[in-house]
């Protein structure tokens, strides 16, 4: 009995890696082996065989390199901030009795439902200084004497893509956080009102710890999204002006596929790859530790 | 029973025989397929015009036939590169003239000169011996030349007008040409000059003229070192920083403004003024037909400070080096570049050749009013440096100009950064 109770068991665990099979090995074509290509690119010296750290030690020379870390560090940082308030600002109404809630939702998801490219393209337009819509509203609210050029003036043109990219990706923190919303029961809420506490400690004391995991969830997530956000900046500047706005993603695909450096590209990639790692692990700890 | 035998085996023979013939078709050739990518397969003029030359090509090689694979001009290098890389490229791909040195070097591009050589002696002598040279790489050609232009001024004759300049007499020089672009220049509503400002591949084929006309250069002649520590650069750089930092002849949003959004801008009468070559009328009267531009429009060459000069745009078109259908290729590429085409892209789309035997010749091209500027200009052209790391030195400084336009730094200051870092990418090709 105890065996073919173990035999159906180790039947059921074989099937059940039969049926993961698939994905993985096609995990492994699309992911894995471009991966472990890009690393040994990495170490390898552009134009010679052989094992080599040059491209990590021009990494290291590099202050486009620097500068690129550091807006990405400044981007990621900003827009992941912005995106958590902003996505508990709206989930928190969002997740109260209103009429036409289905409605307010879907309307909060628009913006991530637009493609990043379109999405770039969108804010370009807007923040257009001859026509764009945004000038011309500030103007006409008496907030701008002349139009701004948003994408071109001082430093004001990550200021104007770190806005767009927190539009473009609030909703996906607010889905997470309005999902642990709902999960909160109710009856702490009433037990609390009853105790007298309002609505500042209710917040404090119950929604924030109850939110805790989904906010580490959120964070890790959103942080990696970020970090490889590519399509809204390479459609709205480029990297530019100057390299003002340059990401490690534009970094890349630019030593990539305009400069041709594959063996340099790869080795930012590398270390995009390592950042990303490090951010998650915090995430992949809370996982397992589920498990 | 025998009735029914042969009746069988008539049935059996006849599917046999139609199978054969479906496996087969007329004449035992098999249909070629024949990829053919092209950004201008994007844009409407072009697009129409290309179908109707490849309807044609399809007509006279019926056994081939031509896909065709639309691609933006920003991104054909990444599409051809990846496809290159894996092996998966398009038979036939159009590029720019600055984009070819990469694409040899990797061996992207098919050798082609044993089937020049099968053509017969003298056949590359159609062409300009310039555009010829850039098509060469170790000795062999890899590319053939398609559209072969000079940059040049092209403004709005009503808008010069208004501004109190004769047409006729439009400035020769560049003080001139300021001095004019602030009479054209009414703050917030119209400026002289569109400035092309963006990370674009058009950018430099609209700056090199300021800085060759001022006697600088981007490289020393050797291309071992960069040159923009000349006063002439240093003088050429701030004369178009200026022109929207100080002057404010240019509309705002220049470090964002590529060639198209320029073009819009000359459609919709908010420039008087911008540089461009054969392609600018059809694509601004597309734009906005009620401008009337090819009759308002008219183009001049640039104005000059202490030389003549402008820049050459030469397109070029490639084999893809996994191509299974070298010869078929190489039909289609010899049919694109032939005489007879090239006088149709011109017709169509206003684009001079880089055949001797057309743009020199052809009536078309020598009456028309914006083609024969665009042709007188062409013994002042000059090309960007053909080297590999082209695109990233142009890309470190197009960042110095944009740097300077939005004031992050001093025109001084951003184009000595620029100096030293195209230093350092030169010192590592070396």
């Amino acid at each position: 009995m105890c065996l073919s109770v173990a035999t159906a068991r180790s039947t059921s665990i074989r099937t059940g890696y039969l049926f993961v099979l698939p994905a993985l090995l096609l995990l492994l074509a699309v992911l894995g082996f471009p991966a472990l290509w890009s690393l040994g690119l990495s170490f390898r010296a552009e134009g010679r065989d052989g094992f080599s750290l040059e491209q990590y030690r021009l990494l290291l020379e590099d202050s486009l390199f620097h500068q690129t870390f550091w807006n990405t560090g400044l981007l990621v940082g900003l827009s992941v901030a912005a995106h958590l308030g902003l996505g508990l600002a709206v989930a928190l109404p969002l997740n109260l009795p209103l009429r036409g809630q289905a409605t307010l939702r879907l309307v909060a998801l628009l913006p991530w439902v637009v493609p990043d490219v379109v999405a770039g393209i969108i804010w370009k337009w807007l923040y257009n200084p001859l026509n764009g819509a945004l000038n011309d509203v500030l103007v006409r609210l008496g907030l701008l004497t002349t139009p701004l050029d948003w994408l071109g003036a001082g430093h004001l043109p990550l200021v104007s893509v770190i806005l767009a990219n927190v539009w473009r990706g609030f909703p996906f923190v607010m889905l997470i956080l309005l999902a642990g919303l709902q999960a909160i029961p109710r009856e702490r809420y009433e037990a609390a009102s009853i105790d007298g506490a309002n609505a500042l400690q209710r917040f404090r004391h119950i929604t924030l710890p109850g939110l805790r995991k989904m906010l580490v969830v959120s964070l890790a997530l959103d942080t990696v999204w970020e970090v490889r956000r590519f399509g809204l900046i390479q459609a709205m500047t480029q990297g530019g002006p100057g390299n003002l706005t340059e990401v490690l993603s534009t970094l890349v695909y630019k030593q990539y596929f305009a400069f041709f450096r594959f063996e340099y590209a790869s080795a930012i990639a590398v270390v995009m790859a390592a950042v990303l790692l490090i951010v998650s692990l915090p995430y992949i700890r809370m996982i397992s530790q589920e498990e | 029973m025998r009735r029914r035998h042969i009746l069988g085996l008539v049935l059996v023979t006849a599917i046999s025989v139609a199978a054969l013939v479906a496996a087969f078709p007329v004449g035992a050739q098999q249909r070629v397929i024949l990829r053919f990518s092209d950004w201008h397969l994007t844009e409407d003029v072009w697009n129409k015009s290309l179908t109707e030359g490849i309807a044609i090509f399809e007509k006279r090689f019926p056994h081939i036939k031509v896909q065709t694979e639309p691609v933006s001009y920003r991104e054909k290098e990444t599409k051809y590169t990846v496809e290159s890389a894996a092996g998966k490229a398009p038979d036939v791909m159009h590029l720019h003239a600055f984009s070819l040195p990469a694409f040899y070097e990797k061996g992207y591009a098919l050798d082609l000169t044993p089937f020049i050589e099968k053509e017969g002696k003298g056949f590359l002598d159609a062409w300009y011996p310039l555009p010829l040279e850039l098509v060469k790489y170790k000795g062999r050609v890899h590319a053939m030349p398609g559209d072969y232009m000079t940059m040049v001024l092209v403004c709005n004759t009503d808008m010069v007008n208004a501004a109190g300049v004769s047409p006729e007499k439009f400035p020769a020089t560049w003080e001139g040409f300021l001095d004019f672009a602030k009479k054209a220049t009414k703050p917030g509503q119209q400026w002289g000059l569109g400035m092309v400002g963006a990370k674009d591949p058009g950018f430099s084929l609209r700056f090199s003229p300021f800085l060759w006309t001022f006697g600088g250069d981007y490289l020393t002649a050797d291309l071992k070192r960069s040159a923009l520590d000349t006063p002439e650069a240093k003088e050429a750089f701030a004369y178009f920083v200026e022109l929207s930092s100080n002057h404010k002849v240019v509309p705002p949003g220049a470090t964002s403004a590529n060639p198209q959004d320029v073009r819009t801008q000359l459609a919709h009468k908010k420039i008087a003024c911008e540089i461009g070559s054969g392609w600018t009328a059809p694509i601004v009267n597309k734009i906005n037909p009620d401008l009337r531009a090819f009759e308002v429009l008219r183009a001049y060459p640039l104005p000059v400070k202490k030389k003549r000069a402008t820049a050459i745009w030469l397109s070029s078109w490639i084999i893809g080096p996994n191509t299974k259908h070298p010869n078929e290729a190489w039909e289609l590429m010899k049919f694109i570049t032939s005489k007879e085409m090239e006088l149709k892209w011109f017709k169509d789309n206003r684009v001079t050749s880089s055949r001797k035997d057309v743009s020199g010749v052809a009536p078309e091209i020598l009456n028309d009013k914006f083609a024969k500027v665009i042709a007188a200009e062409l013994p002042y052209g000059k090309v960007e440096p053909q080297i590999r790391e082209w695109p990233e030195i142009m890309d470190v400084f197009t960042g110095a100009v944009q740097e300077a336009l939005t004031g992050a730094k001093t025109a001084d200051r951003a184009l000595a950064d620029a100096h030293s870092r195209i230093n350092a990418i030169l010192a590592r090709r070396r």
